[in-house]
């Protein structure tokens, strides 16, 4: 009998120990890279961190500047509408709400009294100056990759910033996830704390790419699928997650779901201005990414992104095959019996001047819904979202703009509307209800509804 | 400088390319039958012809009409369902205070060029993006009716 119990036991440790072996495995984000890595010192290859060539003779600040952008910091240290980098953004998990907080060199509510080490620390190890454990809602298991170098770079740009006085705002979490001294055993699971490591076998373009997309761009924090613990697992890397409310798609290099079927210059053309036609326009939380980030980036480090990306490998989702054919120009035709009713009488008032039965606009790109994937992913949360807090985004190429219907209409209106768009414009219809679309709202909260009407 | 076709003539036109097209036919070339309502195509006022197709022009930044010809209420009606439908809308005696009217001239045009004998359905898809607050919906479906039963 004690033998048995004792053979369960230790079937127990195994299965415990496999599970957290396989835990362990899934927090390197660059594993699936053949190929050994060195230390950055021991690389060969050139730069790989720091500011671009461009910027090789620019001060310290100029190149803090642009490395503050490639981390995009910005997007989650401000609220909206807030003073930039004063933090108070919202994160609504699961499990409560967190707030970013202020970051900008302010002596009482900043961070205008950490030293280089306590930066540092907060950075690579989510520990404040206090001591205390940052939740990681802030990624420093992504910016943990990042060299001592970059962060005080980036810190030396921060402290230039006017100091803000902004308090911050408490979380709000319930017990377990409110005891910040537990984040000390997750972090001893979920951060590596350690710098970026530069794998010989890969070109000096795919390394670029990586430190690029995993210590400063912090990709994989939205794409990639979180484990039970809520740490990024890496087995499904950039295969698509539901982060706040909206879908970050699957950006491996599977065909149908992913980006493999993209070529080179709408995916530089996508990550540099946030639209490629025929791919539709970032929105959300991406638009955000393009317009704080990814279109200050030099050509030469969007194409590095691109290298590292193609070389991610093919992880299939949920997302069927985008449809690239234009539905029929009659509202008659292209959605079978079935169509909801209120929804089609929503997009002929509401949309079809801009978007056309067809999905193709004669306005602009940027409102072509066809081969778009939001319209193509049967969820339809992105397509929801959209419809919610619209669109308003200036770019290098002008104003990308739709109304916000959020307010104006209700949650049946929207969930209607979602599904009636991703049946007509998408491989298959979704099945979107009121309570999904208030459900929807909620986890997007912090996100501003766009009132501006940029032409009025 | 850019160069348009509007209503079959060029013209040139010295304007930033991101100006919505509606801001250069009402300030630029003087073509006001055009009219402002709403700024984010949500009402349909501002409703021109744009390669045959029917834009809201105050999302169309005047440097993505490209070679397209652009045709306004001044100049529909030259054209065979434009004439029919002012026609239509005379005989109906159509509008009430006539703000939204251009642009649902201009809607209805187009719907008659894609489609001559549109029933209740096709015209409700067709025009439901252009609002009347005087409530001429009725008066607008039957002139419809009336221009597409003469184009017979």
């Amino acid at each position: 009998m004690k033998k048995i119990v004792g053979l369960g036991v230790a079937a127990i440790v195994v299965i415990a120990l496999g599970f957290a072996g396989w835990l362990l495995l899934g927090r390197n984000p660059m594993a699936f890279a053949p190929g050994a890595t060195v230390a950055l010192q021991d690389y060969k290859g050139g730069n790989v961190s720091g500011a671009p060539a461009q910027l090789a003779n620019a001060d310290l600040v100029q190149r803090g500047a642009y490395l503050a952008h490639a981390a995009d910091c910005q997007a989650c240290h401000t609220a909206p509408g807030g003073a930039p980098y004063a933090g108070g953004f919202a994160f609504n998990m699961p499990f409560g709400t967190i707030y970013s907080t202020n970051i900008t060199p302010d002596q009482q509510t900043g961070i205008g009294t950490y030293s280089d080490a306590q930066f540092l620390a907060a950075v690579h190890q989510g520990i404040r100056a206090d001591g205390a454990q940052l939740y990681p809602a802030m990624p420093y298991t992504s910016y943990t990759y990042m060299t001592d170098a970059d962060a005080l770079a980036i810190k030396a740009y921060l402290f230039t910033l006017a100091p803000v006085h902004a308090p911050a705002k408490p979380n709000q979490l319930s017990w377990p996830y409110n005891q910040r001294r537990l984040l000390a055993l997750w972090n001893v699971m979920f951060n590596p704390d350690a710098r970026f490591r530069p794998n010989p076998s890969q070109s000096p373009q795919w390394n670029r790419g990586a430190y690029l997309a995993e210590a400063m761009g912090h990709c994989g924090e939205c794409h990639t699928p979180r484990n039970p613990a809520y740490a990024l697992d890496n087995h499904r890397k950039y295969a698509g997650a539901l982060t706040a409310g909206w879908r970050a798609y699957n950006i491996t290099s599977e065909t149908d779901s992913g980006i493999g079927a993209w070529n080179d210059a709408d995916l530089t053309l996508y990550l540099a201005t946030g639209h490629a036609n025929g791919h539709g326009g970032a929105a959300g939380p991406m638009g955000e990414a393009t317009d704080d980030s990814l279109s200050y980036l030099v050509p030469d480090d969007v194409h590095a992104l691109v290298t590292y990306l193609r070389s991610i490998p093919a992880q299939a989702s949920d997302v069927p095959r985008t449809v690239t054919a234009p539905a029929p120009a009659s509202h008659k035709q292209g959605v079978g019996a079935g169509a909801d009713l209120r929804g089609e009488k929503m997009f002929a008032g509401a949309c079809a001047s801009c978007h056309d039965w067809t999905g193709v606009s004669p306005v602009t790109g940027y409102a072509t819904l066809t081969g778009v994937r939001a319209v193509n992913d049967p969820s339809a949360t992105n397509v929801a979202q959209t419809v919610i807090h619209g669109v308003n985004r200036k770019t290098a190429e002008g104003k990308f703009f739709m109304p916000a219907f959020g307010e104006g209409y209700s949650d049946d209106d929207i969930a209607a509307v979602a599904n009636y768009v991703t049946a007509r414009f998408g491989a298959k219809g979704a099945h979107l209800t009121g309570s999904d679309v208030a459900a929807l709202r909620k986890q997007a909260s912090q996100l501003p509804i766009s009132h501006e009407a940029p032409h009025g | 400088m850019l160069t348009l076709t509007v209503n079959g003539q060029l013209r040139d036109v010295d304007v930033p390319q991101d100006m919505p097209l509606l801001w250069v036919l009402r300030d630029h070339l003087n073509l006001v039958g055009t009219k402002y309502g709403c700024g984010i195509a949500q009402c349909g006022a501002c409703t021109v012809h744009v390669g045959g197709r029917p834009v809201r022009s105050c999302q169309l930044n005047v440097g993505d009409v490209g070679t397209r010809p652009v045709v306004t209420i001044e100049g529909v009606g030259n054209t065979p369902h434009g004439a029919k439908l002012q026609q239509a809308w005379i005989e109906g005696a159509v509008p009430q205070c006539g703000y939204c009217q251009a642009g649902q001239i201009m809607s209805a045009t187009a719907l008659l060029d894609s489609n001559p004998k549109p029933d209740d359905s096709d015209i409700d898809a067709a025009m439901a993006g252009n609002l009347c607050r005087c409530g001429t919906y009725i008066r607008i479906r039957r002139a419809i009716k009336s221009a597409a039963d003469k184009s017979a």
